[in-house]
């Protein structure tokens, strides 16, 4: 395919619908072309609960997306997240059969076949199963077996999976806009993909990808994923303990967080004063500045240590430590924070190497969709990853759109 | 048109307390024996058996016998059930004297290796020749133990079901999912022996205790009538809020009945529902009414309901029923998914009418001691119809009486327990009980004369590592979670995410918070970690720890 590829990434986050149209072109680089997003209404800790308002606000960031972009769109990678994803790491030893010495790609497939032939509980579907490395004869890292002289090749894999009806929801949800669902990403994999360069996931690097309902976590070393998952907590969590702390709705909670908050509050003398104002602007009540940053940190720590909790065993090896984006990571004094529970080096990144509509690139709230949009050109450079099927039909659909043109 | 069956006459047999025994043969046996002992749950005389010496030694029941002792030393069987049934031979006199004088009898056992394939029919004999009801508890091997012991398993569990009145099967790669996949491999064992345990409680309680609509052992075998068939079980109990319909899903959550799907097909269910003082009416009638929805208008449902002080707060829901192998493969096999569907869809007002009426005059009626055959017509329930009742009641007899009846031949003969007669006798027990059952106003004919084969029963399983009980399931379409609407926990409850959320952290986390501190949470699944409620305010959490 000499012609570039433009591929849209849909993420349903808790508090945001968006869409990113982008040009993923042959050099590597992708453009964004459109950028649309639209508050999101029945989404909770990242799932799904209202459909139809969902599709009310997916309507709409699409139509803001496609607009500017010139660009209709039929599919997209659908970004999905919650509390229900796990992941685990896998090895399949495949022994050759005696008369063959040299590994094939069946036998690469069968070494697969028996990584992935793990117990997931039965409500559960694969979402990714990534090959970290093959090992042959003992021998780690090697990243392309084919061809290789070898006894037993080892595949190992990390799996993530999800219930599957919470999966189909997301999907159905989509498919009833209506858009053809190409790819179901977890939506930590996709903001790594922008988040993370090489040298950072080679020297071993965790990313935190903080939205509005939950903290997707991805974490790498020596180049290969080693953890990933999804604490349920968000932004949203934190402005409910504002609401709740200060007896104000929500919605004046969040902005409060967004305009005041900060997770810090050591510095700040004890007799600083908010002042909190309804929609007109008549004075609800004053609130210790301290009081509130106290809330907003207890529970930002607590999120930023059950993703460590998770990922306790690799924390040692983070070289170049931890990457914070999304939403949340906006948030002021989190990298202290961070700091503070990680003990290593912390970045706060939005998505690094792309190019076009400005502004949205930088802005950590749009790693993720981003991401997907790098996601799909990964998966198109990497074809062994595409199953025939797939393949055949992305030629028919290739086919058809010169007829149609 | 729901049925309902008493009969006074055993419930007057009954008040002399029935005596209970549980047999555990075997590795798998002695363990759940072991459970059993531990919990101290059943009144009842435990006796395990085996050929290992130092297997029986560590065993904690009361009794022990040790099989075969001048034939095998003290040393197991080797998985060889040749050994084990020879073991068995020589020992036969201690196990009669064991096992003798009781009503019921359990045996448990883990079919496969040696002892317990090749001990389990001679004790059942024997304890058939005692003139007791036998119920069995088997367990079938991992698909990954290989064919040799399926094979072994499959060859036991024909001798076996000819020999014992119900069979309570389990197959050890559905126990699997009773834990999660991390879970560590003891745990999902220990819970294996809990489930097999709890079905042995439940069943030897259910005919024991007395309660407000008493179930006896005849409800029982009729809801285990189908001779060849395979038990379902479900055992659910809850506490606190909403606990009628929590305790009804983790019966239901049972994997041998498959979150209520087998319950499609039955002909017949049992349910018992116990509570400590505090269980209410409206309890009752919402989980039956709750039941009505998973199975079809044509069940013959067997309820009863009991209060039992030392549940406390909590209620019990009991589900037994049984399917026969020809239905059980036959669904796997043949059947179009269409055929399941229209039953999980169709409403079933009549049912659910009387369902919910009924717990209200029973409980009027159990006062004025009238008989208890009632029977559910269309939207009203009349009196009762002698008619049905007339049916049914030889029929127990019948049932009850030849239970015991051929046994003696075979004491009388008091054959050499040699193979060849022991097939031949079971054959022929066999075709009587085929004579036998014809007469029975059965509403398919068909199943009594062929008889189920295993070996069309089991390479479903063995093939895909699935039991075929997965295989009727994969046949209906996938996660029901929205189909099953009414009667499905809502969208993201605990349910569907944790299947094993234990009791315990439940509890903890309902206490830590009540919903009204989970704001705008209150209806999502709960984040739970270390036994706290992630979604109450963190300073809330907080404070309260301090206040401690």
């Amino acid at each position: 395919m000499a012609k570039s590829t433009i591929y849209a990434g849909l993420e349903i986050g808790t508090s945001k619908i968006c869409v990113v149209i982008g040009e993923a072109k042959r050099d590597g680089t992708i453009k964004i072309l459109g950028v649309g997003t639209a508050p999101s209404r029945g989404v909770r800790k990242g799932e799904i609960i209202d459909f139809a308002k969902v599709q009310t606000c997916l309507n709409d960031a699409l139509v803001r997306a496609e607009e500017p972009s010139d660009v209709m769109i039929r599919t997209v990678f659908l970004g999905v997240s919650g509390g229900h994803i796990e992941s685990m790491n896998s090895r399949g030893a495949y022994r050759l059969p005696e008369d063959q010495s040299e590994i094939t790609e069946d036998d690469v497939e069968e070494a697969k076949e028996i990584a992935r032939n793990i117990p997931i509980s039965q409500d559960n579907v694969f979402l990714h199963s990534v090959t970290r490395q093959y090992i042959v004869d003992g021998q780690e890292a090697v990243r392309n077996p084919i061809g290789r002289e070898g006894r037993i090749l080892e595949a190992d894999y990390h799996i993530i999976h999800g219930l599957r009806g919470r999966v189909q929801n997301a999907v159905k949800c989509v498919r009833e806009i209506p858009l053809e669902v190409e790819d179901v990403v977890f939506t930590a994999i996709a903001a790594a993909q922008v988040v993370l360069n090489r040298d950072a996931k080679a020297q071993g690097s965790l990313m935190i990808d903080i939205g509005g309902g939950t903290a997707d976590y991805v974490l790498y070393e020596d180049g290969m994923i080693a953890a990933s998952g999804c604490v349920p907590l968000g932004g949203d969590h934190i402005t409910q303990d504002i609401a709740m702390a200060l007896q104000i709705p929500h919605q004046r909670a969040e902005d409060v967080k967004v305009t005041e908050g900060s997770c810090l509050f050591d510095d700040i003398p004890p007799d600083e004063m908010l002042r909190i104002e309804d929609d007109n602007g008549f004075v609800l009540g004053e609130i210790e500045r301290a009081f509130l940053n106290e809330v907003i940190y207890l529970r930002t720590r607590e999120i930023l240590e059950q993703v460590k909790v998770r990922c306790q065993e690799h924390i040692g090896r983070l070289a170049a430590g931890v990457y914070l984006t999304g939403g949340t990571s906006l948030m002021k004094g989190i990298d202290v924070v961070a700091q503070d529970v990680f003990e290593r080096k912390v970045t706060r990144a939005g998505s690094a190497p792309v190019s076009g509509v400005t502004a949205t690139f930088e802005n950590p709230q749009f790693s993720a969709p981003i991401g997907l949009i790098r996601y799909a050109q990964i998966l198109d450079q990497e074809k062994p990853f595409m199953s025939p099927l797939k393949r055949l039909g992305r030629k028919m659909a290739d086919l058809l759109s010169v007829i149609i043109l | 048109m729901v049925e309902y069956h008493r009969n006074p006459t055993t419930e007057l047999a009954t008040s002399s307390p029935l005596k209970t025994c549980i047999v555990g043969i075997g590795g798998a046996g002695g363990s759940v024996l072991d459970r059993i002992t531990m919990d101290r749950a059943v009144d009842a005389t435990l006796v395990t058996m085996h050929t290992d010496i130092r297997v029986l030694s560590h065993s904690m029941s009361p009794v022990k016998i040790q099989l075969g002792v001048e034939l095998m030393r003290g040393i197991g069987a080797g998985g060889d059930p040749e050994l084990g049934r020879e073991a068995a031979m020589y020992s036969r006199e201690q196990i009669r004297n064991a096992i003798q004088g009781h009503d019921t009898i359990f045996i448990c056992v883990g079919l496969g290796g040696g002892t317990g394939s090749g001990a389990a029919p001679v004790v059942a004999e024997i304890a058939k020749s005692t003139g007791a009801l036998v119920f069995l508890t088997a367990t079938m091997p991992f698909s990954f133990e290989g064919k040799r012991r399926l094979t072994q398993a499959e060859d036991s569990l024909k001798q076996l079901q000819n020999r014992t009145d119900a069979l309570i099967l389990f197959e050890n790669n559905r126990m699997g999912e009773l834990s999660l996949p991390k879970d560590g491999i003891q745990k999902a064992f220990v819970q294996a022996d809990q489930l097999i345990a709890q079905s042995l409680r439940a069943v030897s309680t259910i005919v024991t205790t007395p309660g407000l609509v008493k179930l006896g052992i005849d409800d029982l075998t009729s809801a285990l009538s189908t001779s060849n068939g395979r038990c379902l079980f479900g055992f659910g109990e809850a506490r606190g809020q909403n606990r009628g319909s929590e305790a009804l899903k983790r019966a239901l959550k049972s994997p041998l009945i498959d979150q209520g799907r087998l319950l499609h097909q039955t002909k017949t269910l049992l349910v018992h529902i116990a509570g400590g003082d505090s269980l209410t009416l409206v309890e009752v009638d919402s989980i039956m009414k709750q039941l009505g929805k998973n199975v079809p208008d044509q069940t013959h449902i067997l309820f009863g309901v009991a209060v039992d002080p030392k549940l406390g707060e909590s209620i019990s829901v009991t589900l037994i029923s049984s399917l026969g192998l020809t239905q059980l493969n036959t669904l796997a096999a043949a059947a179009p998914p269409s055929e399941m569907l229209p039953l999980k869809e169709r409403a079933m007002p009549s049912m659910l009418s009387a369902v919910a009426a009924k717990p209200a005059t029973q409980l009027k009626n159990v006062p004025a001691a009238e008989p208890m055959d009632m029977l559910f017509g269309n939207d009203q329930f009349s009196l009762p119809e002698p008619q049905a009742a007339v049916v049914e009641q030889p029929d127990m007899f019948e049932q009850e009486s030849f239970a015991s009846e051929p046994e003696p031949v075979v004491n009388a003969e008091e054959i050499p327990f040699e193979e060849e007669i022991f097939e031949e006798v079971a054959e022929t027990e066999v075709a009587e009980q085929i004579s036998h059952q014809i007469p029975e106003p059965e509403p398919e004919p068909v199943k009594p004369i062929v008889r189920p084969r295993i070996e069309d029963f089991i390479p479903n399983s063995t093939a895909r590592s699935n039991t075929n009980l997965t295989a009727v399931v994969a046949r209906a379409p996938t996660p029901t979670v929205e189909e099953e609407a009414p009667f499905a926990p809502p969208l993201n409850s605990v349910a569907a995410k944790k299947p094993l959320v234990s009791t315990q952290e439940e509890q903890i986390a309902f206490r830590f918070g009540g919903d009204e501190d989970r704001g705008r949470f209150k209806n999502t699944e709960p984040a739970l970690a270390g036994g706290e409620d992630l979604d109450v305010p963190t300073w809330m959490r907080l404070k309260r720890k301090l206040k401690k």
